[in-house]
């Protein structure tokens, strides 16, 4: 099995990286280069907690092979704080308690930044169709659908 | 935490060519990887171990999305579930495409998983595989030597089975323009308010009015070895009778058409139940509305 | 950024994977280890045969791995050590390990007839705490009696009696984060552990026990969990860790389940059957109950005696019943095996208490709030151990009064559209933590040189946000900003002050205790500096604002900063020392039950609430539709709103999980059939209801912090027997079994009123 060398743009930085074809992209993210906020927890593309975002979609990262992004842009949860700040979406999942474990909070992050991006203004069933991937065990999603449609209005 | 996958050389080919090429010279011993959602999980699971993957999706003609008056709608064998979805054609001209392949998994996977890839995983299961069956598409497959079309009843052949020999490939599935004036829907029955697997799924095209004859397609996911269409009993809706009697009559019908099991999501009378309760909501919905 | 176990690396770690057995109950005839050990990259595998040494919270029947028999299907039987995961994968595959099946019991009830197969056919010679009592020759772990009264006589003379049987299956935690163990066994015996723990000192405790290393050797270290809900409560996989790194001289090792294994091998919560007597007067008043709760602990007792124990002082639910006779039973089966999770028990006898209040009230045809208002707890009141309720216990008659107030109650009829029944059910809960007489916990508070604080305490971070109710408490004791409160993140228990453990809703009731306590002793050691250095009287010295002063004289207030390590005189004479006050509580005035009666004070606190729910119900399909849940619980005081709501969202929709779709599946041989999350069901966002109206309900308890009662748990307990029965006011079904899937609640439906889905 060959060695590939693969280019992924991570957060805005260039990353070259050696990996056997059979590595996906969350392992790569994570043992490669050391970015934890993508999660392994079921195996099977189920739970989405190792979501992040390809050229801006949500896809999940544990069903993406790295050598399929050869020459793509990654956005993960820690690109999204800038020089600090956190994010308006992080900022309003703090305000509203939408966080509890923070196990699934990457992910759910995430799925809304991407979400807010292609529909500014989504209603809660829009919401809660973007979160559809995503598996939260603590909250009871709530207070993350809540944060979100707070973020949407504060963007405007 | 498993996040092994078997050993595997993996492909990038450019065109349609190499891309046959390759399936050619490995045969067996090669899958087609489009958006992975099955294939890396079943990979992932030990289900398969092909020596080789080819990865389609850097072969221009495999990401067409297109929609002609004369030919109908083609998807290539690399168009995400997501990009038929909001696909302005499909949403207009057919609608229940659409919904059906909206129903797969949930946003994220239909960012990758295709349709094309949908069909060829072959499981009873298959959403988009009922709306396709009632649309009577048609499935163009190649291999290095040969192109032929299999209409979509034909591709099908048994559970994860399908006809592609291990040389060949789907290409794209040409779907064409639906009968004047009719409508369609697709019904899944989930086991949960959430993503889910189709306990059992109905499809179903709908023709009816004072002017025009009464047409009805009926296919179904999850209650046979394959997708099914149950043609027997669509011949009962054109008789010229209230379709609530119409559907009394035509249900024992569809059931010999279908053959659910009981397995881990569900028992079989509970199934055959939902075929007849989805089949009567459906298609009196449908109906109505003429 | 939040680490938890999975995300950490030891230098020189080696990989950890176990060999799980196929059979449910076999013998092992032998293991060859052999292949195995020669795979490249393995640097030890162990079996049964290296650790032979039971452990167990309560009773010790459980081996690090098994040794001779084999007790569920997915019980490890050996495991691996290698440098790399792909490695350690590969050699269990050359483990080759022999079975003789043997005769496997998987119901309670045919676990407790007189020729089942026995899961613990030593259980005689287990040492065991003295609190339960395994009955040697059969499957029973504990019986927990209780005996109030004279139930046999006060039956003969109720006006009306039913029974009933119920049950519910396993479920899973399914916390998001697998459970994940580092570990490094070093030469002198000492061990450093990395660990998703609920309670790191009971992990420090049993590993010594163990392993026979004194205590202070250990050192066990809880980063962030990923969700625990009592499933990383106990000891899990630390002690098979910790041998590994031995066998391995010393290096460490880290194990990570995978989500099936996690289903497989990770334990998970009891399965419950239920027979509930109850006879009432003519006023609806319950005047006698007898009942016999069996608790499917699966192969091991972990929690699962004193969950029984729980469930069986609780017995009554939150209602006053003079003649009791409760037989709360653990038994063993070859189920995997339960530990502790959210409700300790209470979730599963309230779905039999709580359908029981709604059976009787439609015999006698009372209204099913009615009937509990009539039968609710109150201050004066005798509980079924014989505690009188204090005149500031919680009021659970508010509770269901609100919660039937904001469900609409009486106002809904039965609408019927289309084959869909609207219903509202309604019903009531209680629980106190479960623990020992004298659990307790601590806490620390020590100041910095700018006059910030750090506050560490035992309790750990699950996600339930309870250190931010705590550093609250700690700045409003000390007059300071809540940001100048630090809690620091990781326990160690080396460092940590003591806490139990992180269950039972008891943490920020005790922690909460602990932590005034410990202000209270920083305050008065700046309180002691700033009187000599003001001049002032003790007394007459306030705290605010981050600053200490005469009442009435802020102006001359001086900086906590200048007291924080000691105080300093203008001339360089200092007195004092760097503040750190120090706190700790043990619950006032509990006792040990009588072991034939089940009589004394088991509770710290009674939390009591109800949760009401509408329905829809599909006929034809089954599919049952929340559309709206009212839950009010009397929490004393909400210390922070946030949190306690995040509780209740979280709680609620939790256990309509275990309402609607959730439970293990087996097939004939035991072994699991939905070991993953496409066929293992949790809610996902959609299946959240519509609507969520939650009243927190605020008489204070008197010796709670603030006032404050315990949250964590309570909002997981009413649920299930909520929508059931409004599918019985919607439908007139009775459901007495979980979970209520579209295909149960049909085949209930088909069973008991075909006539409904034979509509149109």
């Amino acid at each position: 099995m060959a060695q590939h060398s693969i280019e992924l743009t991570v957060n805005g930085v260039r990353r070259f990286v050696e990996t056997e074809s059979n590595r996906t992209l969350v392992w790569v993210l994570r043992h490669n280069i050391g970015l934890t906020g993508a999660k392994l927890a079921c195996e099977r593309g189920d739970c989405g907690l190792c979501t992040v975002l390809l050229d801006g979609q949500p896809v999940k990262s544990c069903l993406v092979l790295a050598v399929e992004a050869n020459g793509r842009s990654l956005t993960t949860i820690e690109g999204l704080s800038k020089e600090g700040a956190l994010s308006p979406v992080q900022v309003k999942f703090i305000e509203h308690g939408a966080l509890q474990c923070g196990f699934c909070t990457p992910a759910a992050v995430l799925a809304a930044t991407a979400l807010l991006k292609r529909n500014p203004a989504p209603t809660r069933e829009e919401v809660i169709e973007s979160l559809e991937g995503v598996l939260c065990r603590c909250t009871g999603y709530r207070q993350i659908v809540d944060a979100i449609i707070d973020a949407s209005h504060s963007n405007h | 935490m498993r996040d092994l996958l078997p050993k595997f050389d993996y492909h990038n080919p450019q065109s349609l060519q190499e891309t046959l090429a390759l399936l050619d010279e490995h045969k067996a011993d090669a899958r087609v990887l489009a958006g992975g959602t099955d294939l890396i999980v079943s990979l992932r699971a030990l289900q398969e171990t092909p020596g080789h993957l080819i990865d389609i999706k850097g072969v221009k003609e495999f990401r067409n999305l297109s929609f002609g008056e004369a030919d109908g709608l083609s998807v290539g064998a690399a168009v995400s579930l997501n990009q038929l979805v909001h696909y302005d054609a499909a949403l207009k001209v057919y609608p229940i495409l659409a919904e059906a392949a909206g129903t797969i998994g949930d946003y994220e996977v239909r960012n990758r998983g295709t349709l094309v890839g949908n069909i060829c995983n072959g499981s009873p299961a298959a959403d988009s595989a009922p709306a396709l069956l009632v649309l009577e598409a048609m499935v163009n497959v190649a291999s290095k030597t040969n192109t032929r079309k299999v209409p979509i009843q034909d591709f099908f052949k048994g559970v994860k089975k399908t006809t592609l020999a291990p040389n060949e490939m789907v290409t794209s599935i040409n779907v064409p323009i639906p009968p004047a004036k009719s409508r369609g829907g697709y019904m899944k029955a989930r086991r949960t308010m959430g993503e889910d697997l189709a306990m059992v799924g109905v499809a179903a095209l709908v023709t009816s009015g004072s002017k025009l004859e009464n047409k009805v397609r009926l296919a179904y996911a999850s209650v046979a070895p394959t997708p099914v269409r149950a043609y027997e009993a669509e011949k009962i809706f054109e008789k010229n009778k209230p379709i609530d009697q119409l559907l009394d009559e035509a249900i024992p019908t569809v059931m010999k058409a279908v053959c659910p099991i009981s397995d881990v999501r569900a028992g079989k009378a509970y199934r055959a139940n939902l075929v007849r309760v989805m089949t009567k909501r459906l298609v009196r919905g449908l109906w109505e509305i003429n | 950024m939040t680490k938890y176990v999975a995300d950490l690396e030891v230098p020189g770690m080696l990989y950890a994977k176990f060999l799980r057995s196929p059979h449910a109950h076999a013998r092992i005839t032998s293991v060859d280890a052999k292949r195995a050990e020669k795979s490249p990259g393995v640097m030890a595998v162990i079996t049964g045969q290296v650790f032979p040494y039971r452990m167990g919270l309560y009773i010790r029947d459980k081996m690090v791995l098994a040794k001779d028999k084999v007790r569920w299907a997915g019980e490890p039987v050996a495991a691996v050590a290698a440098e790399t995961e792909e490695a350690a994968e590969a050699a269990i595959e050359l483990i080759d390990v022999h079975y003789a099946p043997l005769p496997a019991v998987f119901d309670v009830n045919e676990a407790l007839k007189p020729n089942s197969p026995l899961v613990h056919e030593e259980l005689a010679q287990y040492e065991h705490s003295p609190v339960y009592t395994p009955v040697p020759g059969t499957n029973i772990a504990n019986i927990f009696k209780l005996r109030k009264g004279d139930a046999k006589a006060a039956f003969e003379k109720a006006a009306t009696v039913v029974e009933n049987e119920f049950a519910m299956p396993q479920v899973s935690h399914a916390a998001m984060e697998p459970r994940a163990c580092i570990a490094q066994y070093f030469q002198d015996g000492s061990t450093e552990v990395w660990t998703c723990a609920q309670s790191p000192f009971a992990v420090r405790y049993i590993l010594s026990h163990a392993l026979g290393i004194p205590l202070q050797k250990i050192n066990v270290h809880v980063p962030h969990v990923g969700g625990g809900f009592g499933g990383k409560a106990g000891i899990n996989f630390e002690p098979l860790v910790v041998l590994l790194s031995k066998f391995c001289g010393g290096r460490p090792v880290k194990l990570l389940l995978t989500r099936e294994e996690e289903f497989t091998t990770a334990p998970l919560r009891q399965g419950f059957y239920g027979w509930v007597k109850t006879g009432v007067d003519k006023e609806g008043k319950i005047v006698a109950e007898q009942m016999k709760y069996v608790y499917d602990a699966g192969a091991y007792a972990d929690y699962g005696v004193n969950i029984g124990r729980a469930a069986g002082y609780s017995c009554t639910g939150p209602y006053e019943v003079p003649n009791i006779h409760c037989d709360s039973m653990t038994v063993y089966t070859n189920h995997p095996y339960g530990t502790a999770y959210r409700g300790f028990g209470h979730l599963e006898f309230l779905w039999a208490i709580e359908r029981q209040m709604d059976l009787i009230a439609k015999k006698i045809g009372l209204d099913p709030v009615e009937i509990r208002l009539r039968n609710a707890l109150h201050a004066g009141s005798i509980t079924a151990t014989g505690e009188k309720l204090r005149e500031d216990t919680g009021r659970v008659d508010e509770c269901i009064r609100e919660a039937a107030e904001k469900i609409g109650w009486g106002k809904v009829g039965e609408v019927a559209e289309n084959g869909k029944f609207h219903g509202i059910g309604i019903a009531a809960l209680w629980k106190a933590p479960a623990m020992p007489p004298n659990a307790g916990s601590s806490a620390i508070i020590k100041f910095n040189e700018d006059g910030s604080a750090s506050l560490a305490v035992g309790v750990t971070e699950l996600g339930q946000g309870t250190t931010t109710s705590l550093a609250q408490m700690a700045a409003e004791e000390l007059g300071m900003s809540i940001e100048k409160i630090k809690v620091v993140v990781e326990r160690i228990t080396d460092l940590t002050p003591y806490s139990w453990q992180t269950v039972a809703s008891r943490n920020l009731f005790m922690e909460g205790r602990a932590v005034i306590c410990a202000a209270q002793d920083a305050r008065n050691q700046i309180i002691e500096m700033a009187s000599q250095a003001l001049r002032v009287a003790k007394e007459d010295l306030v705290l605010e604002n981050g600053m200490v002063f005469p009442v009435g004289e802020s102006e001359k207030g001086i900086s906590l900063q200048e007291f924080a390590m000691g105080y300093t005189y203008p001339n360089g004479t200092a007195i004092g020392g760097p503040v750190i006050g120090h706190g700790s509580y043990v619950p006032r005035a509990l006792t040990y039950l009588d072991p034939e009666t089940g009589q004394g004070f088991p509770a710290l606190d009674w939390t009591f609430g109800a949760q009401a729910v509408e329905v829809e119900v599909d006929v034809e399909t089954g599919v049952v539709k929340i559309l709206k849940v009212a839950s009010a619980f009397d929490i004393g005081k909400t210390i922070n709103p946030l949190l306690v709501r995040g509780q209740v969202y979280g709680g609620m929709l939790q256990s309509l999980g275990i309402g609607l779709m959730e439970g293990y599946v087996y097939n004939k041989e035991g072994a699991m059939l939905n070991s993953n999350f496409t066929d293992y069901k949790i809610a996902r966002a959609s299946d959240m209801p519509p609507e969520h109206i939650v009243t927190l309900i605020e008489n204070p308890q008197s010796d709670g912090p603030y006032g404050a009662r315990g949250i964590g748990e309570l909002t997981m307990l009413s649920i299930p027997p909520a929508v059931a029965n409004a599918i019985s006011n919607a439908t007139g079904v009775e459901i007495f079994n979980l979970p209520m899937t579209p295909e149960r609640v049909w085949a209930a439906i088909m069973e008991q009123r075909p006539e409904l889905a034979q509509g149109k």
